[in-house]
C-alpha cells in the first residue's frame, strides 16, 4: 500500500506579537481568571502582512530544501483559509506565483472555517493515495489573518469580547504532502468525521466576525467526542488514554484545549482530576506552546499543535499523535499518524521556535497604530501604497532573512516583494 | 416539575458553581444570578454545564444546553433535558 502523509511542514507566526496580558489590562478586561486561559502572546498581523505573505512565508522555507526536479512534482496547491482576500481569486494564486511552482499544478481555495487546513490535507492524502499521477506532490498551505473589527449590535449574536481579542491571532502553516511521508505518516482511514449546521462563530462581513463564544465552546466539545467515537468505530480498540502518545488540538486558546481533554478523560476513561493534570502535561502542553506565541492560527492551529509536538516531544521510538480539528459551522474531525525521529529531525531544521522569539513586542500605543493603519487595507481596498514605515521590521534573527511583504495594492492587484 | 426533583439540580448546579468558582463558595447563589456575574468565563460555564449533565447522565448534544441566561434557565433546561422533555 502507498505511505502517505507530510513530507515536510513549517509554521510561520508573523513578525509582531502583543503580550496578552497587556492586551487585556489596556481593555480592562477581567484578568483574575487570567491563568486559566493558557495564553502569552498574539501575533498581530501588520498592514504588510496578509493571507498571502504568511502563506509564501510559511512555504518556501520547505521549497528551498528541496531540488528542481522534486519542486516540479508539485502538482496540486491547496489555500485553506477564512480570510480570503477575493470572492473568486484565490490567495493561492498569489501563493503559486511567488512560490515559483511549475505552471502545470493544480490550484484551488478550500473554506471551512478553521477545519479548513484538515480539508485541504485530507484532498491532498486522497490526491496521493488515488495514484493518479505518481511521485506526484501536493503542497497545503493553511493561512488566516484577523484584522480586528468585531461586528456587535443583536441580542443573540454577542461574543464575548473578553475572549475574542486576546485570542484571535494569525499565522500559516505550509505542508508538502506526499508518499514519502518523513514527518508525519498518515493513518490511512483512520478518520472520525462529524459535522452539522451551528451558528457558533462566523465571518458574515468582509473584515468582521460575530458569534456565540459559549455555543462554540459547547460545540468544539460536542464534536471532539463525536468524531473520537467515529474514529474508534472504524479502529477498533482505540483507547483515548493508551493510543495515543500525544494529542495535537486546534487550540482558539490554551484553556479552551485543557477543558476539552479533561472532559474526554473524565467521560471516556473515568479518570480523576490528579490523573488528567499529568497526562494533560505529558500528552497535550507540548502541543499549545505554539498557540502561546500565536494566539489562535485558525485554519493552521492544528497543524502548529503538531508542530510543537514533533519539536518538543520525545521520538527515541516512533509515536502515534491523535489530531483534533474543529471549524465553526461546523466540520470536525479526529485523525492520527505517526512521528520517528527522522521526522522530529526533519522539522527542527526550520527553527520555528527561533523565529516565534525573534518577533518584535508592540507597546499598546504601537498596536493600537496597527489596528488603525489595518483600515487601509480592508477588503475590497482597489488602490493603497504600503508606506515602508509601516512594516514594523526588524524582522529579528530568524534564518531566513527574506520575506515577502505587500507593498501596494494597485486596482485591486496585490504587489508584494522580497524584504530582507 | 416536582418541586423536589428540581430544588435537587438547582442544588446540584450550585455545588458545580462552587466547585468550578473556589471564590464564590458559600455565597448565596439566586436563580437570576447569571454565571458570569458570578466570574464564570466560558471555559467555567461549559465545564459547570458538563459536570451537571454528568451527574445527571444526561446524553445529549451539549450545544442543546446553549443559550441559558441565568442559573434558574439553566437548572429548568437541565429538568426539561433529564425528564425527556
Amino acid at each position: 500500500m502507498t505511505l502517505v502523509g507530510i513530507e515536510a511542514m513549517n509554521v510561520f507566526g508573523g513578525s509582531a506579537y502583543v503580550d496578552v496580558r497587556e492586551l487585556m489590562e489596556h481593555r480592562q478586561l477581567d484578568t483574575s481568571r487570567f491563568e486559566q486561559l493558557l495564553m502569552s502572546r498574539k501575533t498581530v498581523a501588520l498592514p504588510c502582512e496578509d493571507p498571502v505573505t504568511f502563506g509564501v512565508n510559511a512555504a518556501r522555507p520547505i521549497l528551498d530544501t528541496l531540488s528542481d526536479a522534486e519542486r516540479n512534482r508539485i502538482e496540486l496547491l491547496i489555500s485553506c483559509t477564512e480570510s480570503g482576500i477575493d470572492f473568486g481569486k484565490s490567495v493561492g494564486s498569489y501563493l503559486h506565483e511567488w512560490l515559483g511552482l511549475n505552471r502545470n499544478c493544480r490550484t484551488f481555495e478550500v473554506k471551512n472555517a478553521c477545519y479548513a487546513g484538515t480539508a485541504g490535507l485530507q484532498m491532498a492524502v486522497n490526491f496521493v493515495l488515488s495514484q493518479v499521477s505518481p511521485g506526484a506532490k501536493a503542497l497545503v498551505v493553511a493561512t488566516d489573518v484577523s484584522r480586528y473589527t468585531v461586528d456587535d449590535g443583536g441580542d443573540s449574536l454577542t461574543m464575548d469580547w473578553a475572549f475574542v481579542e486576546p485570542s484571535s491571532g494569525a499565522g500559516a502553516a505550509a505542508m508538502l504532502v506526499s508518499e514519502i511521508p518523513e514527518v508525519f505518516q498518515l493513518d490511512v482511514g483512520a478518520n472520525g468525521y462529524y459535522g452539522y449546521e451551528v451558528m457558533d462563530t462566523c465571518r458574515p462581513t468582509p473584515d468582521g466576525e460575530a458569534g456565540d463564544s459559549d455555543l462554540g465552546l459547547l460545540s468544539y466539545l460536542d464534536c471532539c467526542e463525536q468524531t473520537f467515537l467515529e474514529y474508534r468505530r472504524r479502529v477498533p480498540g482505540t483507547d483515548y488514554h493508551t493510543s495515543f502518545d500525544y494529542l495535537a488540538f486546534h487550540t482558539p486558546f490554551g484553556g479552551m484545549v485543557k477543558g476539552a481533554h479533561r472532559t474526554m478523560m473524565r467521560k471516556l476513561k473515568k479518570a480523576k482530576a490528579a490523573d488528567i493534570e499529568p497526562d494533560f502535561e505529558r500528552r497535550v502542553l507540548p502541543g499549545i506552546r505554539y498557540a502561546q506565541h500565536t494566539g489562535n492560527m485558525m485554519g493552521g492551529s492544528v497543524f502548529s499543535s503538531l508542530a510543537g509536538i514533533i519539536d518538543h516531544g520525545s521520538f527515541d521510538t516512533p509515536k502515534r499523535i491523535g489530531c483534533f480539528s474543529y471549524g465553526s459551522g461546523c466540520c470536525a474531525e479526529f485523525y492520527s499518524g505517526v512521528v520517528s525521529r527522522t521526522g522530529s529531525d526533519r522539522l527542527r531544521r526550520f527553527g520555528i521556535e527561533e523565529q516565534l522569539g525573534a518577533r518584535r513586542r508592540l507597546t499598546m500605543d504601537q498596536y493600537e497604530a496597527v489596528l488603525r493603519a489595518n483600515d487601509s487595507v480592508r477588503f475590497g481596498t482597489r488602490n493603497v501604497k504600503i508606506e515602508p514605515a509601516d512594516e514594523v521590521a526588524p524582522f529579528g534573527s530568524g534564518r531566513r532573512l527574506e520575506r515577502l511583504v505587500l507593498e501596494e495594492i494597485r486596482e485591486f492587484h496585490r504587489e508584494y516583494r522580497w524584504a530582507a | 416539575m416536582t418541586e423536589q426533583r428540581h430544588a435537587e439540580i438547582f442544588a446540584l448546579v450550585r455545588s458545580n458553581i462552587y466547585e468550578v468558582l473556589p471564590d464564590v463558595e458559600g455565597r448565596e447563589i439566586k436563580s437570576d444570578d447569571r454565571l458570569t456575574d458570578l466570574g464564570a468565563n466560558s471555559v467555567d460555564r461549559a465545564e459547570i454545564v458538563m459536570l451537571a449533565m454528568e451527574a445527571l447522565s444526561l446524553h445529549i448534544q451539549r450545544v442543546e444546553l446553549s443559550g441559558v441566561k441565568n442559573v434558574g434557565e439553566l437548572v429548568d433546561a437541565l429538568y426539561a433535558k433529564s425528564h425527556g422533555q
